[in-house]
């Protein structure tokens, strides 16, 4: 079933990109063609077939020791930020005046 | 030799060494790292106004990195492989002292806070940083054509695209502005630009060069790898790259040296060719006849040519729009306005300014991949397209290791057509075709690169053949592509950049905001 | 509002609980070398990882798995050799990825269970199991897992009241906490009231001390507990609508607000309403839960797995050896307690819960010897925790006395060879217990001696009887309980120094004979 323009609204919603009214109708027809072209995983026999999540297959087990490393120096972490104050991160009103 | 010292007004010509000619010359106190990095920005300030393969200059680590070569050669030191070769990096690599952009407006104004392993490595063997390459946003296209920051040119024809995503990387070295590159492939985004730009790419297997520090697109599938002239200089690179990075869980330790059997020939190797796909529609008559004359090349030189069936690879292009867009959807997450990357100004909301920030800081078809991919993780399909995709991922990487099991390399074209026109739109179909002989090996792992073979006898531009090896055993690929070198009289750059050359400047074809074609998405990667 | 006990008599109470606790012991955080530290300044333990700046990589810190490990074998939990890490998508800004690093539908640790013991008051709360005569009873709380995953960022939220997130002007972001190794437990709905969920946070937070694995400061947040609860009329078997409870962060807090919660959901119940799915928040200093956000539909989290991280393929011999460091638990510790030590079974229960005071206790057992065991336990259990006034967390308290095991072992033998009274005791036990130092010291200092001589202790006696002729005549017709009070005049007129025993048999001798 292609994705109408609200599902389209709802899957923007999540992913956090605003979209414009007029983006929606087009982004469902460019989705919906995409989606569409998929198909061939879904007509292959995949009976008994185990999916590969990780593509080094017998990796295991790679882990660090418990050590402490050097970590970033503060103005140099808040550097790229848009904004900051006393040393944290800033963002506006999360819940605005509910 | 063209280096001539003195009054010559370009003392090293950057498009005619290799990188261990001009650590040789460095060795023979013909020239300095020091002139080598002269040389090279002067290319760049004459040639790359036409190019446009550069984002950013870094002069000042270039000289200083030249400036510890000399001081070693200087001292008397053995000096360390790539020493003063000049050298550049795709820009979703971070390295402090430079931007990261990854082409986007997204993260234009964002300084890297640390620096790739892969660089690191490069700059500790000796190597000269001149600079960022410009590439497709995020890597996402096949012709550099979605950079925030305008396209990169094709050096053979500036009216072509370079391909992509590694745009910037593939034309620096074919327009004679760096002798290596660093690029990164999700789906053939190293191939496929050496190829439209006539220049040697390779993608070695997933987990030989760490990925620590490359802004990553599909985690799963993005390999870093280098661009170069020759196969020799390309084994060098790979020589600096490989090996075990601690702060890279899926990379691996490798002992091997890359240059070690670019002489032994291919006499008694077996070359597996996969009929079924070399001669798929779409691919051009040039592709065909070039793949076929490479064949032969490899039979003349005693290599054992043998038929090899792939099944399943007929679906790595679905398996590949599946997992690589959930994979950098999750991985596009991060980019929400807090700790970096482009803030909508005046949202008095959190959530608008994140919303708004994306909305604005994405390009078109990185919007398209990041919603794509949303929607296929979400539950049903999740379990409807996610999890058989991987599973498909686990027969293509099974029909590669049948038929690895009885043949040492495969060749297959990199791209089924040569460099194409800003704008040209192709059909959705031939588009797909040009990734599937790329995307199946980010699917399987393996490592591939893409080897110049001559011209094309209809459009007379670069054309290459892809060859492939069994996962981790990368050194087969560097055999079997020395040797077929030498069956060809390669013009390793483009016409403008070698002695005698004149620069033009052409208006950009294609401009930011342009519309990106919609619902084919630009194969490579 | 009814009380709690009434509503449980109508209904049903269903609760589940999730359990978070960072691993506080570990030095550096799950998948970054950022140190773990409480109280740094903000953003100081950060870097390319945990900050999420893209490109960085996680790679698993090793000692945090041996962790996990040890608490679900201390848990009865079978331990899941292979498992994986996945991501689980939610954009908020403490999760610097805007995706948090967790493990899938495979726990390391998955299908344990705790037993819990419930008495007194606690008991008293549950109607619809069978007790012992003593109204105490056991049962057995089912965990569905315990999992591996990364801690979030802390926030502050600037420019509104009381700190709180609506109505605030804007919020600010210190990373040190983000990445830091979280483990989650997950109970099956198996808690019936809400003495037993404070048990069983009880009871875990023991045995993770024991084990080492974290400071589980429910003060400080590195020990967290979050509740859902559903009501049922008895008799029904469908789970009701449940509601989740958030900032029960003290073991009051959280029998309470469960308790509020209860009598609320009633309340609505019987009012012909609906529980809404939604998450309440426990308002410490309201005394009531307020909501903090309602869940129209399912999360969907898009879960998949972590592609920069190998799968854990964990062998038996690791398994093994990770069991083989497994310490004495709390349970283990009990039986000991009473079968070696011979303390009661409540005593046993509450020292061995205790890891700080058990190991106090058994040290001074060890100096003073097994039979002064009882009266060791008597004094830690009942008077330091008198004491120290402690009303849930007995523990933290517990460093600050200042008393020794030596000095203490010292005291109880003062007591048994009755060079002081039982009563004199006490007051030494608390001067040690504030200002430490030698328990003969103190007695001295005191001019404590304990007068057991019959002649001086009969001429007390008979003073007070001659002086109370009227409560002798009472006592005489049969109000026996008068003894007590002729024990105590005589003690208050011997200044505390008179020897109980020896009181008690001149008294006897006197009022019988």
């Amino acid at each position: 079933m292609p994705l109408s323009e609200s599902d389209v609204r709802a899957i923007a919603d999540y992913a956090r990109i605003a979209l414009t009214d007029e983006q929606v109708p087009q982004m469902a027809v460019d989705l919906n063609s995409i989606i569409d072209s998929l198909d061939p995983i879904r007509r292959i026999d995949l009976e008994g077939v185990e999916p590969t999540f990780h593509p080094i297959g017998d990796l295991s087990n790679v882990l660090r020791e418990d050590m402490i490393a050097p970590s970033l120096d503060r103005d140099f972490a808040l550097s790229d930020a848009g904004a900051v104050e006393d040393g944290q991160f800033l963002v506006p009103s999360i819940m605005g005046d509910e | 030799m063209v280096v001539t010292r003195g009054d010559a007004p370009m003392p090293v010509d950057i498009a005619a060494l290799s990188a261990a000619q001009i650590r040789a010359g460095i060795i023979a106190g013909r020239f300095s790292a020091h002139d080598v990095a002269d040389a090279a920005y002067a290319v760049i300030a004459t040639r790359d106004t036409d190019i446009h393969a550069f984002l950013e200059l870094t002069p000042s680590l270039a000289y200083a990195a030249a400036e510890r070569v000399d001081a070693a050669k200087e001292a008397g030191e053995e000096l360390p492989s790539l020493a003063g070769v000049p050298v550049a990096f795709k820009d979703n690599m971070n390295q402090v002292g430079t931007k990261t952009t990854c082409g986007s407006k997204m993260l234009a104004n964002y300084d890297s806070l640390f620096t790739a392993t892969a660089v690191e490595r490069m700059v500790d063997a000796g190597a000269l940083p001149l600079g960022k390459l410009n590439m497709d946003e995020f890597a996402f296209g096949s012709s550099t054509e979605t950079s925030f920051f305008g396209p990169t040119h094709n050096p053979w024809d500036l009216e072509r695209v370079p391909g992509g995503s590694s745009g910037g990387s593939a034309a620096a070295v074919a327009g004679g502005l760096a002798t290596i590159t660093l690029g990164s492939d999700t789906g053939g985004s190293i191939r496929q630009p050496a190829s439209f730009c006539g220049i040697v790419g390779y993608k070695p297997t997933y987990g030989l060069v760490s990925r620590y520090g490359i802004v990553a697109f599909g985690s799963s599938l993005d390999q870093v790898g280098p661009f170069g002239k020759t196969v020799e200089d390309v084994a060098l690179a790979t020589n600096a790259l490989v090996g075990r990075d601690e702060r890279d869980c899926t990379s691996q330790d490798c002992g091997t040296d890359f240059t070690a059997n670019l002489h032994a020939g291919v006499r008694g190797m077996r070359i597996g060719v996969v009929t079924s796909m070399n001669d798929a529609p779409g691919v051009q008559p040039e592709v065909v006849a070039a793949l076929h004359e490479a064949v032969e090349n490899l039979k003349g030189l005693g290599a054992e040519v043998v038929e090899v069936d792939l099944p399943h690879i007929t679906a790595a292009m679905s398996a590949y729009y599946v997992i690589g867009p959930c994979e950098a959807f999750s991985n596009l997450s991060r980019f929400d306005s807090v700790r970096y990357g482009y803030r909508e100004p005046g949202c008095e909301l959190l959530s608008s300014q994140e919303s708004l920030s994306r909305a604005v800081g994405f390009g078109e078809e990185a919007k398209r991949r990041i919603l794509l991919g949303s929607y296929l993780l979400s539950s049903g399909p999740y379990e409807e397209y996610y999890v058989p995709a991987q599973k498909v991922r686990t027969l293509i990487t099974r029909d590669f290791v049948r038929a690895f099991g009885s043949v040492d390399v495969i060749i297959s074209p990199t791209s089924p057509r040569a460099a194409f026109k800003f704008g040209e739109i192709s059909d959705p179909a031939t588009m797909y075709l040009s990734d599937l002989f790329t995307i199946a090996i980010n699917i399987a792992g393996n490592g591939g690169m893409s080897l110049p073979v001559g011209l094309g006898r209809d459009t007379g531009l670069p054309v290459s053949v892809q060859l492939i090896g069994p996962q981790f055993r990368d050194e087969n690929i560097f055999q079997a592509a020395a040797a077929l070198e030498t069956c060809y009289r390669i013009e390793h750059v483009a016409p403008m950049a070698r002695p005698g050359a004149v620069s033009r400047v052409v208006e950009p074809v294609m401009t930011i905001g342009s519309p990106t074609p919609p619902a084919t998405m630009k194969g490579g990667e | 509002m009814r009380s709690v006990e009434q509503v449980l008599r109508d209904w049903e109470v269903v609760i589940g609980l999730e359990v978070h606790c960072e691993l506080t012991t570990l030095n550096s955080k799950m998948f970054c070398g950022c140190a773990l530290q409480h109280g740094a300044e903000p953003n100081t333990n950060v870097c390319p990882v945990c900050l999420g700046l893209p490109g960085a990589l996680p790679v698993p810190n090793k000692a945090a798995v041996e962790s996990i490990v040890l608490a679900g074998l201390a848990t009865n939990c079978e331990i899941e050799k292979r498992t994986m890490f996945y991501r689980k998508g939610y954009f908020y800004p403490d999760m610097s990825k805007n995706f948090q690093t967790t493990q899938g539908p495979v726990a390391f640790c998955m299908r344990g269970w705790l037993d819990l013991e419930l008495d007194g008051a606690g008991a008293a709360e549950r109607a619809d199991v069978e007790k012992d005569r003593d109204g105490s009873y056991t049962t057995r709380i089912a965990i569905t897992r315990i999992h591996m995953e990364e801690d979030a960022a802390k926030m502050i939220h600037v420019g509104g009241t009381d700190g709180r997130i609506a109505g605030a002007d804007h919020s600010l972001i210190d990373y040190n906490r983000c990445g830091a190794p979280l483990t989650e437990l997950v109970t099956e709905p198996d808690l019936r009231t809400p003495a037993e969920a404070r048990r069983f946070m009880q009871k875990l937070r023991q045995i993770y001390l024991t084990l080492g694995i974290s400071d589980c400061s429910m003060e400080a947040g590195s020990m967290r507990c979050d509740g859902n609860i559903s009501l049922r009329r008895r008799g029904e078997t469908a789970l009701g609508t449940k509601t989740e409870l958030k900032n029960l962060n003290s073991f009051k807090s959280l029998h309470d607000g469960l308790a509020y919660e209860i009598v609320r959901q009633a309340q609505v119940l019987e009012e012909g309403g609906t529980v809404k799915q939604e998450t309440r928040h426990w308002d410490i200093t309201r005394k009531r839960t307020v909501v903090m956000r309602t869940k129209e539909t399912a999360d969907d989290y898009r879960l998949f797995p972590e592609p920069d991280l190998a799968p854990y393929d964990l062998s038996d011999e690791f398994i093994d050896s990770v069991r083989a460091k497994l310490p004495e638990l709390p349970e283990t510790k009990k039986a000991r307690y009473q079968a070696d030590l011979g303390l009661p079974s409540h005593d046993a229960l509450l020292m061995a819960d205790d890891a700080m005071l058990g190991a106090f206790f058994e040290e001074t057992v060890a100096i003073a010897g097994v039979r002064q065991a009882r009266a060791v336990a008597n004094l830690l259990l009942n008077d330091l925790a008198a004491l120290l006034n402690a009303s849930d967390e007995v523990e933290a308290s517990t460093e600050d006395a200042r008393i020794t095991p030596a000095a203490l072992a010292a005291l109880v033998g003062l007591i048994d060879d009755g060079t002081i009274s039982s009563g004199q005791g006490k007051q030494v036990f608390a001067t040690l217990v504030r200002e430490g130092g030698d328990a003969q010291a103190v007695v001295e200092a005191e001019g404590m001696r304990q007068v057991s001589d019959a002649d001086a202790i009969e001429t007390v006696v008979d003073q007070v009887l001659a002086g109370n002729p009227d409560k002798v005549a009472q006592y005489r017709d049969g109000k026996k309980g008068l003894k007590g009070f002729f024990v105590g005049q005589a003690m208050r007129a011997m200044r505390g120094q008179g020897n109980p025993k020896v009181i008690n048999e001149v008294l006897d001798r006197r009022l019988e004979g």
